[in-house]
C-alpha cells in the first residue's frame, strides 16, 4: 500500500543544511495500523507531509498503491490524496466561521458527486466520526474534541483507503484522546490504513493490532 | 540623448522589458542545465532539485508571458501617445516607421506572442501528463522565446534611442495612401475581390478548426491574417474613421475612435494565435483533439462581425457605402 524507499529530506538555509529525514525505509501493508513515534523534530510530520504529497523529498521515493505520489506533477498528487488520503492535523485545520457539516463537505466540492450524494457521503462520514447531532453548529463554537471529531469526519468524507493523523491528540484532554483512538479502532476494523506521528504514551498501549516505529532525528531506529 | 528615451511612457515600457529580459535570463540558465541533466525516471537529489527549477522557471515563463501580452499593448500605446514629439507623425504609423527597427520589432513582438501562446499549449498538456512527456518540448520553445527576447531587448533600445525628434517623417495618408496611383493591395487585388476572399478565408477557417482539418487550417489562417490586415487597413478602416481616404492601422486606436483599434487587431491576433498555438501543438504532440476551437472561432467571428458592423452601420444611416 505505502512504500518508502531510501528517503530523505534537507532542508538548505543560507549557509547550513540540515538533514531532517535519513534513508527512510517503510512498508506499510493495507488496514495496517502504524504509529510513528518520537520527540519532537525527529522527522514524524515531515514523514507524513512527504507521504500524503504535500511535501518532496530530497532523494529516495514515497509509492502509494505503487504510484510515486514524490515525482507526480501537482494536479495528479492532488487527484490522488483526493481520492485515496485523508488527512488528520493537530490544529484541526477547520474555517472557524463554517459549520461542521459545510467544513466536512470541503472535500468533495471538485469531486464531481451530485449533490444527494454529497449529503450522503457527508452524513456517513459525520455519523462515523460521532459529531452528527452537531452537524448544524459552527465550529468556532465547538469544544476541542468536537473539533478534532469534526476534522476526523473530513478526512473519513471521501471514503480514502489510507488515513494520516499528525499529532492528533496533541491539543485534547485524556477523555477525548481517549474517545480519539476509539474512533481509530473502529476505522482500522474496517481495513483503513491507518499511519499516525505522535508522541502520546496513551498510543503505545492500544487494545488492536498496530506497529509502532520510533524515530530519532529523523532515522527509524528500528522497524 | 533624445527625448523620447524620457518620456514617461517609454521610460515605464523599457524598464519593464528589462525586468522581463532579467526574469528570463535567470529561467534561460536554469533550462540549460536542466535540458542537459534531466532524468525524470530518476529519484535521486539532483532530479528533485531540477524538479523544483523546473517549476521556478515555467512560473516566470507564465508571468512574463501575461506581462508579454499588456506589454504589446502598452508599446502600441506608446508609439501612439509618442507622436506628438516626433515632427510629421500624427499616430502610431508615423513614428513606427521613423527608423528602420520600429516594423521589425512589431512583427518580432507578434512573433513571440504567438511563441508564448504556443509555449503555454505545451506547458498544459505537459502537466496534464503523469510523466511530464512534453517537458523537453516545452524546454526547446523557451529557449526560442529566449533568443528572440534578445532580439527584441536589442531593438527595444535601438528603437527608441534611433528616434529623431527633427526629421519628419511620413504618416498614415503617405505610407498608406495612394499618393502614387499604384495598387497596395497584394496579390493585384481590388477592393471586391479582397473583400471576397476575406470573406471566405473566414468560412474557411472556421469549417477547417471545427472539421479538425488541421495543415489546411494552419495554412487558410496565416493566408486570412495577411488579407484581414490589409482588408482593415484599406475597407473597413475607412468606415472607422468615415473617410474614404484614411487608410491607417494605427488611427483608430486613438481616444478620437474610441480606441476600437485595440478590439479590432486584439481580436484578429488573439484568436489566430490561439487557434494556430493550439493546432500546432497538437500536431507537435500528436493528439487528435483540439483544447480552444471555440475560443478561437469566437475571437475571429467577433472581429469579422464587428468591421462588418462598422459598414453596416454606416450603409443604414446614410444610405450609401463610402
Amino acid at each position: 500500500m505505502i512504500t518508502v524507499e531510501n528517503l530523505s529530506k534537507t532542508f538548505y538555509n543560507k549557509e547550513n543544511k540540515s538533514k531532517i529525514l535519513t534513508d527512510i525505509n517503510l512498508h506499510i501493508k493495507q488496514g495496517e495500523c502504524v504509529i510513528l513515534k518520537g520527540i519532537s523534530g525527529s522527522g514524524k510530520t515531515t514523514l507524513l507531509s512527504i507521504v500524503a504529497g504535500l511535501d518532496k523529498p530530497s532523494d529516495g521515493k514515497v509509492l502509494i498503491d505503487g504510484d510515486p505520489i514524490s515525482k507526480l506533477p501537482d494536479l495528479f498528487a492532488s487527484e490522488l490524496r483526493a481520492k485515496k488520503i485523508g488527512m488528520i492535523f493537530q490544529h484541526f485545520n477547520l474555517f472557524e466561521h463554517l459549520s461542521v457539516s459545510e467544513n466536512v463537505t470541503i472535500p468533495l466540492i471538485p469531486s464531481g458527486l451530485t449533490i444527494k450524494e454529497v449529503s450522503k457521503n457527508v452524513e456517513r462520514a459525520l455519523k462515523i466520526a460521532n459529531i452528527y447531532h452537531k452537524r448544524s453548529l459552527v465550529s468556532s463554537h465547538l469544544s476541542g474534541g468536537e473539533k478534532q471529531r469534526t476534522a476526523i469526519a473530513r478526512a473519513l468524507v471521501a471514503n480514502p483507503e489510507i488515513i494520516l493523523c499528525d499529532e492528533p491528540t496533541a491539543n485534547l484532554d485524556k477523555e477525548n484522546s481517549l474517545l480519539f483512538i476509539e474512533t481509530i479502532k473502529e476505522l482500522h476494523k474496517m481495513s483503513k490504513t491507518i499511519v499516525i506521528a505522535t508522541h502520546d504514551p496513551l498510543f503505545e498501549k492500544l487494545d488492536f493490532d498496530n506497529r509502532i516505529i520510533p524515530m530519532v532525528n529523523g532515522k527509524i531506529v528500528y522497524e | 540623448m533624445n527625448e523620447i528615451l524620457f518620456s514617461n511612457q517609454v521610460i515605464i515600457y523599457l524598464l519593464s522589458e528589462a525586468t522581463l529580459f532579467f526574469l528570463l535570463f535567470i529561467a534561460f540558465i536554469i533550462s540549460v542545465k536542466i535540458l542537459i541533466k534531466w532524468d525524470f525516471n530518476s529519484f535521486s537529489p539532483t532530479q528533485f532539485k531540477l524538479e523544483k527549477q523546473a517549476y521556478l522557471v515555467s512560473t516566470i515563463t507564465l508571468f512574463v508571458f501575461l506581462i508579454k501580452f499588456i506589454l504589446l499593448i502598452y508599446f502600441v500605446f506608446t508609439v501612439d501617445s509618442i507622436s506628438v514629439l516626433v515632427p510629421g507623425a500624427m499616430c502610431g504609423a508615423g513614428v513606427i516607421t521613423a527608423n528602420e527597427y520600429g516594423t521589425v520589432l512589431l512583427g518580432l513582438k507578434f512573433l513571440l506572442l504567438a511563441l508564448l501562446i504556443f509555449w503555454f499549449y505545451l506547458q498544459f498538456y505537459d502537466t496534464h501528463t503523469k510523466e511530464h512527456l512534453y517537458f523537453k518540448h516545452k524546454s526547446w520553445v523557451f529557449l526560442a522565446i529566449f533568443v528572440f527576447v534578445v532580439l527584441e531587448l536589442f531593438l527595444d533600445f535601438q528603437y527608441f534611442l534611433n528616434i529623431d525628434t527633427h526629421q519628419p517623417v511620413s504618416c498614415c495618408s503617405a505610407l498608406f495612401g495612394q499618393l502614387e496611383g499604384a495598387n497596395p493591395l497584394p496579390f493585384g487585388l481590388n477592393i471586391p475581390l479582397l473583400l471576397t476572399l476575406f470573406y471566405l478565408l473566414y468560412i474557411l477557417v472556421i469549417l477547417t478548426l471545427n472539421l479538425n482539418y488541421k495543415v489546411v487550417y494552419i495554412v487558410s489562417n496565416l493566408l486570412f491574417l495577411y488579407i484581414a490586415y490589409y482588408a482593415v487597413v484599406y475597407f473597413f478602416g475607412t468606415y472607422i474613421y468615415q473617410l474614404p481616404t484614411h487608410k491607417c492601422p494605427f488611427c483608430m486606436l486613438q481616444p478620437d475612435y474610441f480606441y476600437i483599434g485595440y478590439f479590432v487587431w486584439g481580436f484578429l491576433f488573439i484568436g489566430t494565435f490561439i487557434g494556430i498555438g493550439d493546432v500546432l501543438s497538437s500536431l507537435v504532440i500528436g493528439i487528435p483533439n483540439l483544447k480552444y476551437q471555440k475560443i478561437t472561432s469566437y475571437f475571429l467571428s467577433l472581429f469579422v462581425l464587428l468591421c462588418t458592423s462598422y459598414v453596416a452601420v454606416y450603409w443604414l444611416k446614410n444610405g450609401v457605402l463610402l
